[in-house]
């Protein structure tokens, strides 16, 4: 099965007629974006360093795509600068960044391997160097037989990573993903995040905005989050969960849920069924004495939050304030 | 300007090679062309059925003479003789019948539309008793037709004919004029048109052209047509490309590549391709006809620029109005309702175009053919109707369109900067407005 293939992309031809590749890919100082009185982006500064892998994390609504909108120049910062790629002129790097909207946009008229040369040509491809580069990316992914089939004719997965290719077939030292894996079954997901990894192993910086807490977790170096417009979270993955120290405690017992009733110490729990997560205010050795007492303890690990409970509890204050019961 | 090629290209092969291209390449002359071919085809196709219609003749002398007047016509006018010397026959036999009653006028109303409502007539005609009076009332009537049907002229238009010729003897020969002299007298004479004269041959006569109602209206008409034709296939459907473009949320990947402003110059450079190439192929067709019928002096070629010039120019100008509708709206349905004012303005030579025939260097007509919207259509319109207009007017129209034009898409290229990617509600034209003066 070609999908879990190692992808060999295609060195640049001229590296030297290409700018010398800045220390941050990106740069944002005081950016801010309005929507009428909806403040959508409010004075937000970030830095993704060259060559990272860079999550974008935040609630639905929350200014992450204007954020994206704004480094990519399609929609203009009310004020603050954007520096992209070494280039803070109104899309003077766009050529060199790949991006994946968030909602697909695929001609659904237009063959495969046509839509992939369009793509690449207004990015300033030839379309010479387009036609084969495409050719390339689609044996990868194992489309090279869909290639003259119109787009409607695709699966939905199909379809997606056709969308992927046309990101990346021409080469981006930037690459900009919004929700790349939403869609994809587990062996194509497997197939674009291994793209997305060699990609990166090539030099490439990689922005990718995702709900998906589990792979930010896996993949990102850096992670910021963004909430109502402005920065929660901004630094390496180790340095976010170190921030929240070791405060969670993941236990297993005969009794479940019922186990931690009536214990005001806990702050906050999470039942997953077959175990629970929970932070208390006190020392955790009294909550398990108190435990012991209750029921038979299978496990009893303390733990660093995951991403996931970090971004719950910043995006969702208001349930940490119920779970004091 | 690569990227503005690179999008002209590849629209432009998206466009000529759809199956709706290929449709209307061969369905719209079909369409513009059909309703001609079919009247000629079935011009013989008339309903042949008998016309029966009651004749109340108070005057007790026109009766007979319709009588004998529709004989001759059974016999001979409803005939056409073909090819091989057969007689066909291409008209309605009428039959007319005399209403003999001492009834009072309103009992013969009463049966005789009784008759016509159970289509048993066509229809019944009282003849007014002082026919040959000439000092008539609008009141009294001279002939009365009564019909559900009046659409159905050809009965009445031949009874009045008749009438009118048998009263008109009647009178002359009760005035004791000789009708033959009369008739001799009353020879018509014909007006030729012609063109200015060229030169004066030896013996005096004037050396000019006839004109010809084929080369002074029909060529105008159709020329006209054309550009609108082109208008109507290429604008409305760039409206549908960019809103489809929007819904269907490609335009963000395209807009992160290329300037909104690049991406409607692409569009519009396509639209301009498909246009001139569907024209070509119309109008080399055309050509074509008219040397192989020889007819090839009906068009004179130096107007194929002008066509080509305002085609283009009414492209740019259209195109960029309605895809800046597209990418104002986000459904088919909002943008219906803002193209009801682009399509009056595309409409504004069909509402005058009968005027400017008439006098096409008139005031009005050089009014509006200097009015930018409507300058492409009205202006190559007068170049076509001799003597044309001066050419101080087509270059100070060609400025003005170019200009207007210029700002049509200056401001498309805003509302498209701002609209594109814009979601909920459609703009309403004020709103529309404020994008376009926004900075």
């Amino acid at each position: 099965m070609p999908v879990t293939q190692v992808c060999y992309l295609t060195p640049i031809e001229n590296p030297s007629s290409l700018p010398p590749m800045p220390a941050n890919a990106i740069q944002l100082r005081d950016v801010t974006k309005s929507y009428g009185a909806h403040k959508a982006v409010d004075t937000l500064s970030l830095t993704v360093p060259s060559g990272a892998i860079y999550g974008f994390i935040g609630p639905n609504g929350s200014g992450k795509t204007s954020t994206i909108r704004m480094i990519l120049n399609i929609l203009e910062p009310d004020s603050g600068s954007i520096e992209v790629l070494g280039q803070t002129k109104a899309r003077t790097a766009n050529d060199r960044i790949g991006y994946l909207p968030e909602e697909r946009g695929l001609y659904k008229k237009m063959k495969v391997a046509s839509l992939l040369e369009y793509y690449a040509t207004i990015k300033g491809m030839p379309a010479r160097e387009a036609r084969l580069e495409g050719k390339r990316w689609l044996e990868k992914f194992d489309l090279a037989a869909w290639a003259d089939k119109r787009i409607e004719a695709l699966s939905k997965g199909m379809a997606q990573k056709v969308q992927f290719i046309a990101t990346v077939q021409t080469r981006p030292e930037l690459i900009i993903l919004d929700e790349p894996f939403s869609g994809l079954d587990p062996v194509n997901l497997e197939a674009v995040r291994d793209a997305i990894l060699e990609l990166r192993a090539q030099g490439a910086t990689i922005v990718f905005s995702t709900h998906d807490m589990a792979m930010a977790e896996q993949m990102c170096d850096s992670i910021l989050m963004i909430y109502k417009g402005q920065k929660v979270l901004d630094g390496s993955l180790k340095s976010i969960k170190d921030k929240y120290g070791q405060d969670t405690i993941r236990l297993r017992t005969d009794r479940g849920a019922d186990a931690l009733i009536d214990l005001p110490e806990i702050e906050y729990k999470r039942d997953f069924g077959n175990y629970q997560e929970i932070r208390v205010s006190g020392d955790s050795n009294d909550l398990l004495a108190k435990l012991l007492q209750r029921a038979r303890i299978e496990q009893f690990e303390i733990t660093r939050p995951s991403l996931h409970d970090i971004f719950v509890r910043i995006a969702k204050p208001q349930n940490e304030d119920h779970s004091h019961e | 300007m690569n990227k503005i090629l690179a999008v002209a290209k590849a629209e432009y092969f998206v466009a000529v090679r759809s199956k709706a291209f290929l449709v209307g390449v061969f369905m719209m002359p079909i369409f513009m062309l059909g309703g001609f071919v079919a009247q000629i085809l079935l011009k013989d196709q008339v309903d042949k059925a008998d016309r029966l219609c009651v004749i109340v003749d108070q005057s007790e002398l026109m009766f007979p003479l319709i009588q004998k007047a529709n004989q001759w016509r059974n016999e001979n006018e409803i005939f056409e003789t073909e090819e091989n010397g057969e007689r066909k026959q291409v008209r309605p036999k009428f039959i007319f019948e005399s209403y003999q009653s001492d009834q009072d006028l309103e009992t013969i109303h009463q049966e005789l539309t009784e008759r016509v409502s159970s289509k048993e007539l066509v229809g019944y005609a009282i003849i007014d008793k002082q026919i040959l009076d000439t000092r008539r009332t609008p009141e009294r009537r001279a002939i009365a037709y009564h019909t559900n049907t009046p659409s159905f002229r050809s009965l009445p238009g031949w009874l009045e004919y008749v009438v009118n010729r048998e009263t008109q003897r009647i009178r002359f020969e009760r005035s004791g004029l000789d009708q033959s002299l009369v008739n001799e007298l009353s020879t018509p004479v014909k007006l030729t048109s012609l063109g200015l004269v060229a030169k004066v041959d030896e013996n005096g006569a004037a050396q000019a052209e006839e004109n010809d109602e084929l080369r002074t209206f029909a060529v105008p008409i159709a020329s006209m047509f054309l550009i609108f034709m082109m208008i109507m296939m290429t604008a409305p459907a760039l409206l549908n490309q960019v809103l489809e473009e929007k819904t269907q949320k490609i335009s963000e990947i395209l807009i992160a590549s290329i300037s909104p402003f690049q991406l409607l110059m692409g569009k519009l450079l396509a639209t301009v391709g498909v246009s001139v190439s569907l024209s070509t192929l119309y109008l080399g067709a055309i050509y074509g006809a008219t040397v192989y019928f020889g007819f090839s002096d009906l068009i004179d070629p130096t107007v194929y620029p002008w066509f080509f010039l305002f085609l283009i120019i009414s492209q740019f100008m259209y195109g960029s109005i309605f895809s800046a509708i597209g990418a104002a709206c986000n459904e088919i349905k909002d943008a219906q309702s803002l193209m009801t004012p682009a399509m009056l303005i595309v409409m504004i030579p069909f509402f005058c175009f009968s005027i400017i025939l008439q006098s096409p260097n008139s005031a009005f007509s050089t009014g509006i053919s200097l009015f930018p919207p409507a300058t492409p259509i009205i202006m190559f319109l007068r170049i076509l109707l001799d003597p044309g207009p001066p050419l101080w007017q087509l270059l100070l129209g060609i400025a003005l369109t170019a200009g207007f034009t210029v700002f049509c898409i200056a401001a498309a290229g805003k509302v498209f900067r701002i609209g594109i990617l814009s979601q909920g509600q459609t703009p309403s034209i004020w709103q529309l407005m404020k994008w376009i003066v926004s900075k």
